[in-house]
């Protein structure tokens, strides 16, 4: 080959590159993981989604946690259940705003729920196998409405429903601990979460 | 067949809303320019699989950084300097990761080609088998038709820099496929 014959190939090869596509269409949709990454939620029909099946996470532990409560204050003699704290009654309040995307438990929260806990772990020793297992059952069932909720609201940050399920969630395992450990404490307000 | 909300001059009001962090905006910025980001990554990855995770990567950095841009271009050329950059970074990221990405290239060749034109084909198969810094200069100045300036501006490199690379990349570009004809 000589240095015209190069020349020439030279040039075709330049034509060539030019005619290469530059739009090439990937073998499957990339969207997903890139909205995932971006952590906004855009398919309205994935958020309804996962709003109704937060609400039924949270009916089930309406449920459960009824029940749990309810076999336990007849188990003990019939005493009657405080809502939470032993003389004041819980108010809930609407949540007029939004918390946003970093709504975060208040510190006294989180402490007071950490210390139930541990009590609660020791106190169910105590407690008679079927009781034990309701309980367990129960507590079990709660966490994972909490669970899901705080999954939902990974996707829906600003949803306020949501927002209102998960602390109305931590709630009722707050009372259903308190009356495990039998322990009479101040109502946990809406300004500790 | 593009529907009325798809096409180019909705483009700025989708650039405006996304930079208000509407996803779904974004996601229509994505659907408009995924297939030349993606082919521009898979040109200088020479490897599909590569190629869609720079894709991917490229659009959460444009997401990210789409406060900054400011519209002095259009959006997809903004869009393009994002994937080179990004092709880039991952590629610095880890050499032993580009070593990686070679390696499968010589064994998985790239599919996508235009039309069963045998010659483009051919083409494509010699520029993934090129030295990376050899492709991305010849990907950038001969496929999408940058200038050297662009071209070396784009790629962190001087002007001269990438007309040397570009001459190596022909060089051995006529190599190879004469090397394949015999």
């Amino acid at each position: 080959m000589n240095e015209n014959d190069d020349n020439t190939f030279d040039d075709e090869l330049m034509a060539r590159a030019a005619k290469l596509a530059t739009e090439v269409k990937p073998d499957r949709d990339l969207w997903p993981a890139i909205e995932q990454a971006i952590g906004e939620p855009v398919r309205p029909n994935r958020s309804v989604w996962n709003s109704v099946w937060a609400q039924a996470a949270a009916v089930v532990l309406l449920v459960g946690g009824s029940s749990s409560i309810t076999y336990m204050a007849v188990s003990d003699g019939g005493d009657p259940i405080l809502p939470i704290a032993g003389t004041q009654t819980l108010v809930f309040e609407p949540v007029s705003g939004s918390f946003g995307s970093q709504y975060n438990l208040g510190p006294d929260y989180q402490d007071a729920r950490r210390g139930l806990v541990a009590k609660v772990d020791d106190e169910l020793e105590n407690l008679a196998p079927e009781t034990r297992e309701d309980v367990v059952k129960n507590l079990d069932t709660i966490r994972q409405a909490i669970n899901d909720i705080n999954k939902a609201l990974a996707e829906e940050p600003d949803n306020v429903l949501l927002q209102e399920l998960l602390l109305d969630t931590y709630r009722y395992e707050l009372s259903l601990m308190n009356k495990v450990d039998g322990i009479t404490r101040a109502a946990m307000r809406r300004g500790d979460i | 067949m593009p529907q009325v909300a798809d096409i180019p001059h909705d483009e700025s009001r989708w650039v405006r809303l996304a930079q208000a962090a509407d996803a779904r905006a974004f996601e229509k910025l994505y659907r408009a320019h995924v297939d030349k980001v993606y082919g521009l990554c898979l040109r200088m990855t020479g490897n599909p699989s590569e190629a869609e995770d720079c894709t991917q990567d490229a659009f959460i950095q444009a997401w990210s950084k789409l406060s900054r841009f400011r519209g002095d271009s259009a959006f997809g050329t903004w869009m393009h300097r994002v994937a080179v950059n990004t092709v880039l970074g991952r590629m610095r990221k880890s050499r032993r990761e580009q070593d990686r990405i070679r390696a499968v290239s010589d064994v998985a060749p790239v599919q996508e080609s235009i039309g069963d034109n045998a010659e483009l084909r051919d083409l494509e198969q010699a520029i993934n088998e090129l030295p990376s810094g050899a492709r991305h200069v010849f990907v950038l100045h001969a496929v999408y038709g940058y200038s050297h300036g662009e071209t070396g501006d784009m790629l962190g490199i001087a002007e001269g820099t990438s007309k040397a690379q570009l001459s190596r990349a022909r060089r051995l570009l006529v190599q190879q496929i004469e090397t394949e004809r015999s």
